[in-house]
């Protein structure tokens, strides 16, 4: 393949990675009542329509909610268990990294039914969100442990005893060397999560609780029966939110972190 | 100042030989001392044990009298230059240096003031704000130098710290650090397996092999009188020469170079072996009066001084190391001459 | 930190994935022999019934079959699209470099219904593309593209396809330049380079994209179901529709067992076959 078949290959490959992408938000601006692309007439009148909508409004919240609790969980595990796993599994790493991604490796549909079997069995049942959560947390564990032990491995342990020389007790030294040095896989982890979270559809599917739909779940709902372009509203407006937040994180926290 | 004493410091990790076998030593106050040695000889783990970050087995480790075993390497008192320096990347030079002083609660006043004074002493203090990956390899080794000794601690150590710079800059180095300890007065342990560095730098040459100290003195002690022949083979080229007490003068040695008088006594008709440096011999014209003929076999030039394999009549081969003061070529004759007080001797057969 | 009170760091990951994922596994198996329930989640008894009647009937059969080659087929694809892009993306010089990287990241930034959605937009009957080829004169029918197997792997080949390019992308990264280099002044010619230099290097990536990309299309439920509109259903949707459709959740379980084991063989025959010998 010469340079320019891969290039023109390649351009290819992105259009069809935007392709549907765009093809949504191009739909969400439809003046009509039925989904078209492109668009006939321009219009954010679904946009409106979707801000009086209380149902995905609530759904919304609600992601954002499960999101929020479920990163910071597991942000806090999965460092505490990337902290362990670079610098003391020793010859156990190999296992133990295989355990803390496998939420990934096994098939969410059965993680999913066999949480759901358990959570009955014990008596928990989904009356609460506990399941979701803990589900969620499951699910977005191995990104935060994969980002943060990647930081993790280039962290030069030379630092941590460098530190100790330098009379740094163990707190001091996680918080003043450790932290900043893996603040990149920290950040990258917890947005990860979060996305990820907010992205769970299957897990949320069989362990919500009544009322406590998330946005895929009422989005997906929705399109079940409606083909009106409110959907398409609904998911610009989730897309242009993610988009603004890996940007903002990217901007104002990702400059400090590139100083080095 | 602080003294520092070793007795019979042991290191073994479980299921495997001593790393470090009962080390016993003392270094004096003010001392640049070196541990010299081949890679995993326990060089490295007696300077961690010194540091705190390794456990000790046995043994003590006292600072001025004060066993210092149990204390955690954050309350020792140590000063520490990593072999890749160790630099908080994420910290400018100022905050390095100022960490470790920030860790004994000292004031915004007398950090600034304390960080300032070193970075003069390192001469850095123009990149005070520089980040460490701004750094040239030798302002950074200056910088690791500075933040060990700008908290003052009771004594300095230095993990091969030459190691990662070119050759040009190691030896500024050398004489920078050196220049810098006896400034500053403090005692130094020194880790390296650079048997140059170790000579030129230090008041006292530890060499180690196998977790056990070889040998310990002064760097003239350790090249002119090995105790054995590992350690003269470590710290520089050598001719072994096995020979036999004469029994009728126990006080001589026959050699290649005729009889001469032993540096120590020994029993009559034992084995030895004599030590002799290659730059020991001196060479002269086939048609001088004086020395023993040999041929040239093979020659190497680097630089100012050659580096000849000779073989005498009897096919015995030496190394010989000098400036040559007339030409030779590979196949000439010479002739070989040496001084009897640069012969050492080994018992037995090395 | 010692050793001992490490361990304590570890302490809650141990006990989040004992509990809620270890446990979990071993009840579902068990609940998968369970009796149906009468307004329970299973009955008292233990039976075989739910896999015999997965096995007895072609229905089953065929679907499970049929999910198997979707992701074959998806993982394939996947394969052979991402293989060039991930070379190109690991250049450390290429125009626009950040870009093209967001573009990669940027389907797992939108969430799998949104996109699945967005294939709908395209695929359907009245979709952008069948739209465009009937406005070009290009055909007369819609094409089938919808409520298809070939559109539920269109769509999948989309979903999973970042999965697929950075694994790849970062063990094309990790190649040292002057190994490739090294080949071409023994005389490789460019294509010999990539077949028998790069290719073998990339494969720890491209050894565990594929088995990502495998295991994500076979469990993916969202993407089939949309795209299925339940006229073409595979196990994982037949799973959830036993679940809460049906509530037959003894025989939901067998049925995700069934394809999680059927499955699991599948990748680990995949990585035998493949198995790295060597290391960096």
């Amino acid at each position: 393949m010469s340079r320019w078949t891969l290039n023109i290959f390649c351009l290819l490959v992105y259009i069809f990675l935007m392709a549907p992408i765009i093809v949504v938000i191009g739909a969400s601006l439809n003046a009509g009542a039925f989904l078209t692309f492109p668009p006939q007439g321009l219009s954010l009148r679904w946009y409106v329509t979707f801000f009086h909508n209380d149902v995905f409004l609530r759904a919304i919240g609600t992601s954002l909610w499960v999101a929020a609790i479920a990163t910071f969980f597991s942000v806090i595990i999965g460092t505490m268990a990337a902290l362990y796993y670079v610098h003391f599994a020793g010859k156990r790493k190999e296992w133990l990294r295989v355990a803390l991604i496998s939420p990934l490796l096994l098939p969410e549909i059965l993680t999913a039914v066999a949480l759901l079997f358990f959570l009955y069995g014990v008596g928990i049942g989904t009356k609460t969100m506990f399941g979701m959560l803990v589900g969620h947390v499951l699910m977005t564990l191995p990104f935060v442990f994969m980002n943060v032990s990647a930081s993790l491995e280039s962290y030069d342990t030379d630092w941590t005893m460098a530190a100790r020389s330098l009379g740094a007790k163990p707190w001091v030294r996680f918080r003043r060397i450790v932290l900043p040095l893996i603040k990149p896989g920290l950040i990258g982890g917890t947005l990860f999560s979060f996305v990820i979270s907010f992205d769970i559809y299957t897990i949320s599917l069989l362990l919500k609780s009544i009322g406590t739909a998330t946005l895929p779940i009422q989005l997906f709902d929705y399109l079940k029966t409606n083909y009106t372009p409110e959907a398409a509203a609904v998911s610009s407006v989730s897309i242009l939110a993610t988009l603004a937040v890996v940007i903002f994180v990217e901007k104002v926290v990702g400059l400090k972190v590139h100083k080095f | 100042m602080t003294e520092v004493r070793l007795d019979g410091l042991t290191k073994i990790y479980s299921g495997h030989k001593p790393a470090v076998d009962a080390i016993s030593l003392t270094i004096p106050s003010g001392q640049f001392v070196s541990l010299l040695g081949p890679s995993g000889c326990g060089k490295t783990t007696t300077l961690k044990m010194l540091a705190g970050f390794e456990d000790v087995s046995s043994g003590a480790i006292t600072f001025d009298g004060q066993d210092v075993v149990r204390v955690p390497a954050e309350d020792r008192d140590i000063g520490m230059v990593f072999q890749n320096y160790a630099l908080f990347p994420h910290m400018t030079v100022f905050q390095n240096l100022a960490f470790g002083l920030e860790m004994r609660k000292i004031g915004k006043a007398e950090i600034k003031r304390r960080v300032q004074a070193t970075l003069e002493m390192v001469q850095l203090d123009h990149l005070a704000d520089r980040y460490p990956a701004q750094l040239s390899g030798g302002q950074q080794q200056r910088v690791a130098i500075g933040r060990a000794l700008v908290i003052e601690p009771r004594i300095l150590l230095l993990d091969e710290p030459l190691a990662n710079l070119d050759a040009k800059l190691r030896e500024e180095m050398r004489v920078f650090i050196r220049a810098l300890q006896k400034r500053v007065g403090i005692t130094t342990v020194y880790v390296t397996h650079d048997q140059a560095e170790a000579m030129t730098m230090s008041d006292l040459v530890v060499v180690m092999f196998d977790g056990t100290i070889a040998q310990a003195g002064a760097p003239s002690e350790i090249y002119e009188q090995p105790r054995s022949a590992t350690v003269a083979g470590f710290v520089g080229q050598v001719n072994l020469i096995p020979a036999v007490v004469e029994a009728h003068r126990p006080d001589h040695v026959d050699t290649p170079f005729g009889e001469i008088p032993l540096p120590f006594p020994a029993q009559p008709g034992a084995k030895v072996t004599l030590v002799l440096r290659p730059e020991a011999v001196d060479l002269h014209r086939a048609d001088a009066g004086q020395g023993v003929p040999a041929k040239v076999i093979s020659l190497q030039y680097s630089g100012a001084i050659v580096d000849y394999v000779l073989e005498f009549a009897d096919g015995t081969r030496m190394d010989v190391k000098t400036i040559p003061r007339h030409r030779v070529m590979v196949g000439d004759e010479v002739r070989l001459s040496v001084d009897p007080s640069r012969f050492w001797m080994l018992d037995g057969e090395g | 930190m010692r050793q001992r009170t490490a361990i304590l760091l570890l302490l809650p990951a141990a006990i989040l994935l004992t509990v809620f994922l270890a446990v979990p596994y071993v009840t579902v198996i068990t609940s998968a022999f369970r009796t149906p329930g009468e307004g329970t989640p299973f009955g008292e008894g233990y039976t075989l019934g739910n896999f015999g009647r997965i096995f007895s009937q072609w229905y089953y059969i065929g679907q499970a079959l049929n999910t198997m080659l979707i992701g074959a087929i998806t993982t394939l694809v996947t394969l052979l699209i991402a293989l060039p892009v991930a070379f190109q993306l690991a250049r450390p010089k290429l125009f626009l470099r950040g870009l093209a990287y967001g573009i990669v990241l940027s389907p797992l930034l939108v969430g799998i219904v949104i996109r699945s959605y967005g294939w709908t937009i395209l695929l359907g009957n009245n979709g952008v593309i069948n739209r465009t080829l009937r406005d070009w004169g290009l055909i007369d029918h819609p094409l089938p593209l919808m409520y298809n197997t070939l559109g539920i792997i269109i769509a999948l080949t989309h979903v999973f396809l970042p999965f697929m390019i950075l694994p790849i992308m970062s063990a094309v990264q990790g190649i040292d330049p002057s190994v490739p280099a090294a080949a071409r002044s023994l005389g490789a010619k460019r294509f010999t380079v990539i077949r028998r230099v790069l290719l073998p290097l990339a494969m720890p990536g491209i050894q565990s994209g594929c088995i990502l990309v495998f295991v994500l299309s076979l469990s993916s439920y969202v993407t089939p179901a949309l795209i299925g509109g339940f006229r073409v259903k595979t196990t994982a949707v037949t799973v959830v529709d036993a679940m809460l459709d049906t509530f037959q959740w003894p025989f939901g379980a067998a049925l995700a067992l069934t394809l999680a084991v059927v499955g699991g063989g599948t990748v680990l025959i995949f990585a035998r076959l493949t198995r790295i010998k060597w290391k960096t």
